[in-house]
Parts: C-alpha cells; structure tokens; sequence
C-alpha cells in the first residue's frame, strides 16, 4: 500500500498540481487513509478524494457532499460473505478493482479477505479455497465468476427460446461440469472484470430513442423512468442500477432476502452522486491546467448523453493542448509539455485515424454500415466526454471470441452451435469464452458481443477488455492494432496510451 | 425507353442492353469493396451485373454490402460522373445482403477518393431536441417505414427517421387506434439467375418489430397487427422510386 502512495516522488506531484489541489493533496498526505476500503469500516466518503496511481492521480466527486458511510449499504457487509459492494469498486481503482490490488490483498490478508469469498472470487467453489492457485483468474487477470441461468428464459420481460447450443469444450476450473455446474446443469460460468461504479449520468443517458445495433425503440425502463440506455453490464442483463444492484446483492454478497428499498436508494443515491476521473498526471502535470479540461469536474458539470460527431467532440478536453502558447509552454519542463501535446495528438488520432472495422456484430451487422467500414475509435466510443457509446454499446470486438480472442487455457472455452441462419461472421459453429450479450437475449448473433465501457479512471483499473485481456494501455492499443490491421505508428501508439493514462 | 424499361424490369431482368440514366437496375452479385480513404465511412461499394458485364457504384444505399456475402441491388443509374469510384452511379439504390457466400475482395483505392461521408437527409434528432409538434386537425393517416430484403431491422438513418416521424405524429394526434402492417414481397422472382422471395414470417415479423417500437414510445397506444405477403410495388415517396423497395414495407395507419 505505501509502496502505492509512494512511487511518484513528491517533488514531481507537488509541481503537477494546482495550487488549491496541491494544498488539498497536502493535507490528505499527512494522515494518508489506506487506499483500501474495507467493509463496515464507517469512514465518511469526503466531496472530494485522490489517489495516485502509476499515471497520476485520480480523483473522485462526491456531488452534495460528504457521506458518512456508517450504515450505508455499498460500504457494509450486508451479504452473508464479508464483503460490500466497495469490496470489487475500490475507490482508488477507479471504483473498479485492479488486479494488483487483487494480488495485494491477498498477500496482506494471506487470502483471508472476504473478496476472495468461494462464491465468485475464486475460480470456482469446487476448489481447494486455501490455494492462492484456486483464485488465480482474480488475482492475475482481476476476473470474477459470473454464473448465469442456461438456456435464458426471459429477455426484456418476454420469454426467449435461444436460437443456440452451447456445449462445453474445455473446462478447466470445473464450474461449467462439475455437479451442479454447467449448461447440463441449467447455469453458465464466465470470467469478468468489475465495470467501475461512477459517472452513472453518462452511462443512463439516452441520446436517441432509436437502436440503431438493434432496429428498434430503446426498451422503457421497467420502473417507469422513461427508456433505458443499456449500456449496464457486459452483457447488458439490468436494464437499470435496481436490478443491477439486486443482482449483485444476491451474487456477490450472498445476501439472503432482499435490498431493503430504503438500501436500493441509499446506493443509488451514491452511485448517481460520484464522478471519477484521472485529474493529474505523472508526467503532463495538471489535467485541468492551460486550457485544458480533464478531470471529474468536466463530467458533473456537462449534459451527458451528447453525440461526439454532432457536438462537442470527444477527448476534445485536451483540445488545447494542441497549441500551448509561449507563456504557458514556459512554465513547464520539456518533458510536461511533449506529454501534453502527445495527450493532444492522441486525441486526434482517437477520433480522425480511420481504419477498416471488420467482421464485428453490431457495427458490420445488421446496422447497415457495410463491412467492412472505415471508421476511428470513435465510431463506437462517441458519447462526449464519457467515450462510452450513445446508443446502447453492444459490439463483438472479438476480445471473448476466437480466432480474435488471445488463446487462454485456463478459462473455459465454449462451443456455439447456431440453430437457425448461421452467425453473420463466425458461421454455424464456433468458439467463445464468453458469449457475452446472447447470454441475455438468447440470440447467435449476439454472441461475442459485449457493452462498450466507461473509459474514464482507466490508469487506476487494469487489466483492460470485460477478460482482463489487455493487461496494460499498451495493451489495448496492441489488441486493436492485430485485430483491425491498423498501421497505427510508434508515434500514434504511444500518443494513444498517453491519452487514455489522462482520462 | 425509360417507362418500357421500368416495366420490363417490373416483370423480368433487365435484357442485356446499355442502360441510361434513370433507368431501373435489378441484379445479384458478390460486392466488391474499394478501399477509397475521404476520412469516415466513405469506402467504395461496387457491384457488377454480370449479364450485362458492366460494374456498377452501389455506395449510396442507405444499408450496405457485407463483402462476405452477395447482394441484391436495386436503384436507378444517375448518371453522375464516376469520379468518386471508378463506377457508374446508381442513386437511389439499394443493397440487401443476401445469405449466399461470396468471395470475398478489395479493391485499393486506385486513385479514387470515394465519397466524404455526409449526414444523410434522414437522420433522427437526438432525444434531447423538443420535436415541434404537429398541428391539427387530424385525420385518417398512413406511415410507411422500408426495410432491406427479408429482414425485419428497421433500418439506421433511413426507417428510423420516418419511425420518428410517425411517433411525433401519433404522439399529438392521439388516434384511437394503430393498424400496424407488415409486408412481405413472398412471390418468388428471378433475378441474375438466383430466385429470390422473401420469407412469409418476415412479414409478421416486420410488424411486431414496429409494433414494439411504437409501444415502447407510446405505451398507452392501443396498436392492431397485422401481416401480408405477396407484397406488390405501390408508388411511395420514402421509397425513392424503387419499386422493390415500397414491397418490403410496413404500414402504420392511425384511426380515428
Ligand atoms: C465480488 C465483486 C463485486 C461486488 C462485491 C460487487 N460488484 Fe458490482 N460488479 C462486479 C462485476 C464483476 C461487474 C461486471 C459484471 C458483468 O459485466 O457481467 C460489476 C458491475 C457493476 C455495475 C455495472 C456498471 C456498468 O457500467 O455496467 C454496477 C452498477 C455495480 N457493479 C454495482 C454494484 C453494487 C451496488 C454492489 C453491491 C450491492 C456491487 N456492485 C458489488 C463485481 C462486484
Ligand atoms: C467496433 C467498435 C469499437 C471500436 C472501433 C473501438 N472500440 Fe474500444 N471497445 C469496444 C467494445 C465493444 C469494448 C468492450 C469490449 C470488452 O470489454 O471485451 C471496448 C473497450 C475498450 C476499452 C476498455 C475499457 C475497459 O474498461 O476495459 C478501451 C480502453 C478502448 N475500447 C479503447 C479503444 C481505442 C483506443 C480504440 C481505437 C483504436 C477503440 N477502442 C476502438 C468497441 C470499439
């Protein structure tokens, strides 16, 4: 933990900042609180809090102030299990949970933390629990167990017959044919990371009431609150923060009855308060400063749910950057001002760098794109501010489905057999290890395809991708690069991972 | 010429004589996508109709080609400089994906640019822009959405606006009832060789999609659904002069 706090010299930091943040930073520095959020721990959640992590710092908003969080139900153990939902949304993970931190608790605990419950935060139940090898996909790739009913019976309050098979090929942690485990079984096992839990604003917004993935009206929220988004969840199951959050109550914290619908508002409240991004870099100084508008103060004060190509455009917070006049170029080292002018390019790359997006559901099919399409990284990642996707964010990127999918042996692998028109781009069979939003729908043709996320606290959250498949930002763009036969260069590569350790 | 050729193309393929412009184009072929670079989405879409030997620029369907399969074209030749693409013109036109298996192949750019993408003029507004609603009185009237052959995907930047358009309408005008049609052009034709029909179900399928959609906007609508196959040409303005596409529709009819 300290070695965390520490590993940006203070020197460094101190001339990053503002001086009204560095003032605060200075203050939060002589009685640093451990990173970690235990449960039950009742510290007040302040308006405002940082965390450094490789890139920088992270800071998260608490809009309407303080919370004590004594008794609230994110922060205690309300489950059967220890944990609380803070347990997997860690604050200085970006309300996430990165892999190291994973790795961490489980050498400062000895394993004993209630994070590595046999639930979910191994890599099956069936497992010697003891063995720091049964929880070897938390703690090296920071997934969780995610078990869901097979064959889905319900989608969108209307019974679903899946147009599908799934057979298990590969089975190496015995969650998916072990007794009482499997499709043969009536459930699924799959492995994925913690969506962070912050900018909610963003990710409920409905920019338009059509789908164009799907060709249809958004879905109404089924509490009545206009339509929903669905862009919740990997595989889109809630389609709104109460089912999300009675679905992890159940799962993750083996909560027995249900969240009180005093609790369901309390975490709601909290989740629809907190804005979270990077606001200080290590090596660009403050991500607020010259023009410049990163940070969380941005997204709690935009209207959210804006169309990048329409409006203002994405990433276009460091639009400034692109031309730092001599007085503000002056006060910075050479190093700061090269960083901060590659943050820029990188920006541009995001959104102008075309290049042809190919064989992937939901954008090459059935929308009418074309396929391929030429198109940036944009093209998906389009809300402003946020680069989630307006539209609901299903898209098969490949990332859980092979030949695209990195060859993994210890996840299972699953077998896809469609039974009526074949998969548009995989055809009648093939392989996943993780059939993602079919999982919901009961549909071939949306296996493979998973929500687009935030991208906001990324240096805070890694490994990347819903399979910790990308275990840095280089990661990402190296992913990227061999799936869409790019020809991004070094230049454009580096200034990529230099804009996301900034968002 | 141009009215016995939109007759004969009604009835039977077009013979293998040189068209002109305006004149109605119907054929199957594997797509070929050139790798033209004017920044987003402005890649080329070509097609050849192999009858006739000449390659054709499909690019401006509202939906458009999956290089892995082969398509259905439709349309009207321009008579545009081919510029653009290194092909003759086709606009309007349509390009359905069809299930049969193509090779697939791109072309590079050669020296053609391909078309800077442009906001077609059928987009919808974002949810955040008030619609100015329409005013009364208001009557008996019908909305036609068109949709890519034998699917039931109402398509983006094309059906989606003129689903808006509907909603907006129904929204203020409050009819007592919805009838909701879908349409399937079933009887088979040949085309290139290939004969094609549309499926029966993608009729009724076709009008539970719309249906939903409307629900979803307007809950309290009372919505009737209906399906006919069969589908014959009918003279729609949204289907720009293409008769196989005002087959592939649906119907939304408010009753008062
Ligand atoms: C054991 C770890 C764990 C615990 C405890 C946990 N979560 Fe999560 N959370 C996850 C994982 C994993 C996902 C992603 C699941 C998926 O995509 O299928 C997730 C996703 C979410 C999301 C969706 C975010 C998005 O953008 O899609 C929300 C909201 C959320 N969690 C809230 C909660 C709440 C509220 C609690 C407590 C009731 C909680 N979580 C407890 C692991 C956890
Ligand atoms: C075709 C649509 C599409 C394009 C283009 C696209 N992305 Fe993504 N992106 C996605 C999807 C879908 C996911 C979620 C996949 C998953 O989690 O497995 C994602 C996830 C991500 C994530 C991971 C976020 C997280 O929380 O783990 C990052 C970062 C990202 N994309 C960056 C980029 C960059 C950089 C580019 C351009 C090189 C790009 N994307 C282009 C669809 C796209």
């Amino acid at each position: 933990m300290t070695d965390r706090l520490s590993r940006i010299p203070r020197s460094i930091m101190a001339a990053l900042l503002l001086p009204a943040a560095a003032l605060a930073l200075a203050a939060t520095q002589k009685a640093p609180p451990p990173p970690w959020w235990s449960p039950g721990e009742g510290r007040t959640f302040p308006a405002q809090i940082d965390y450094r992590n490789d890139s920088g710092t992270l800071r998260s908003l608490l809009v309407g102030g303080p919370l004590p969080t004594k008794g609230h139900p994110f922060f205690e153990p309300i489950g059967s299990n220890g944990r609380a939902c803070v347990t997997c949304h860690q604050p200085a993970d970006g309300m996430s949970l990165s892999a190291a931190t994973a790795a961490e608790r489980w050498d400062v605990t000895k394993g004993k933390d209630p994070l590595f419950a046999a639930i979910d935060g191994s890599n099956c139940p069936i497992l010697p629990q003891g063995d720091r090898a049964s929880h070897s996909l938390l703690i090296e790739r920071g997934l969780f167990r995610i078990q869901r009913p097979w064959p889905v019976k319900e989608w969108q309050g209307k019974p679903v017959t899946p147009d599908f098979t799934i057979d298990v090929v590969r089975d190496p942690n015995g969650c998916n044919s072990a007794p009482g485990y499997g499709p043969a079984a009536g459930n699924i096992s799959i492995y994925r990371r913690p969506r962070p839990v912050s900018n909610f604003k963003y990710l409920l917004a409905v920019g338009f009431a059509y789908d164009p993935k799907q060709g249809i009206a958004l879905p109404r929220d089924p509490d009545g609150h206009g339509q929903s988004s669905g862009n919740l969840m990997a595989d889109n199951r809630a389609a709104n923060l109460r089912l999300q959050m009675e679905d992890a109550a159940a799962s993750h914290l083996q909560l027995i009855g249900k969240l009180t619908p005093k609790q369901e508002a309390a975490i709601n409240d909290f989740e629809m308060r907190l804005y979270t991004a990077q606001q200080a870099s290590a090596l660009g100084g403050a991500l607020d400063s010259a023009g410049a508008s990163g940070g969380p103060a941005k997204l709690r004060d935009s209207e959210p749910g804006a169309l990048g190509s329409i409006g203002t455009p994405v990433w276009s917070e460091y639009a400034a950057w692109e031309k730092i006049p001599p007085e503000e170029a002056a006060k910075l080292t050479s190093e700061q001002l090269a960083f901060r002018k590659s943050v820029a390019r990188g920006a541009r790359v995001f959104r102008d760098k075309t290049f042809l997006i190919t064989d992937s559901s939901g954008i090459n099919s059935p929308a009418g794109f074309g396929n391929p399409v030429r198109n940036s990284c944009v093209f998906c990642h389009n809300m402003s501010q946020m680069g989630n996707d307006v539209a609901p964010g299903q898209v098969d990127l490949g990332t859980t489905t092979l030949p695209f999918a990195d060859p993994w042996a210890d996840l299972p692998l699953f077998r896809i057999t469609c039974l009526k028109a074949p998969h548009p781009f995989y055809g009648r069979t093939f392989f996943t290890y993780d059939p993602g939003f079919a999982l919901s729908t009961g549909r071939c043709a949306d296996v493979g395809k998973i929500t687009l996320q935030s991208l906001r606290g990324l240096a805070a959250r890694a490994p990347y991708f819903s399979n910790g498949l990308a275990k840095n930002l280089r990661g990402i763009v190296d992913y990227y690069e061999r799936r869409y036969n790019i020809g991004y260069t070094e230049q454009e590569k580096q200034d990529l991972v230099n804009l996301m350790s900034v968002l | 010429m141009k009215k016995l050729s939109f007759l004969l193309a009604l009835a039977a393929p077009l013979s293998a004589q040189a068209a002109e412009t305006g004149d109605l184009l119907r054929f199957v072929a594997c797509p070929v996508y050139r790798d033209a670079d004017s920044g987003k989405k402005s890649g080329c879409w070509l097609a050849d109709d192999v009858a006739v030997g000449i390659r054709y620029d499909v690019s401006l369907s509202p939906y458009k080609p999956d290089w892995n399969r082969a398509v259905l074209v439709e349309g009207r030749l321009s008579g545009a400089a081919e510029t653009a693409c290194g092909a003759k013109v086709m606009d309007p036109v349509r390009a359905s994906v069809l299930p049969e298996a193509c090779q697939r192949h791109m072309l590079p750019a050669e020296g053609y640019p391909g078309r800077k993408f442009v906001l077609p003029k059928r987009n919808v507004d974002p949810a955040s822009i008030v619609r100015k609603a329409p005013e009364g009185p208001f009557a008996e009237r019908t909305f036609v959405l068109f949709f890519e052959f034998d699917r039931s995907f109402v398509v983006y930047q094309y059906s989606d606006y003129l689903l808006d358009k509907a909603v907006t309408w129904l929204a203020a005008a409050k009819p007592k009832k919805v009838v909701v049609t879908g349409f399937a052009a079933s009887d088979p034709e040949t085309v290139s060789g290939h004969s094609i029909a549309e499926r029966a179900e993608v009729a009724r399928e076709r009008a539970e999609l719309v249906t939903e959609s409307i629900h979803r906007m307007l809950p309290d609508l009372v919505i009737e659904t209906r399906s006919e196959t069969g589908a014959k040409p009918a003279d729609l303005p949204d289907a720009d002069g293409i008769p196989g596409q005002s087959q592939r529709r649906v119907e939304i009819r408010a009753l008062f």
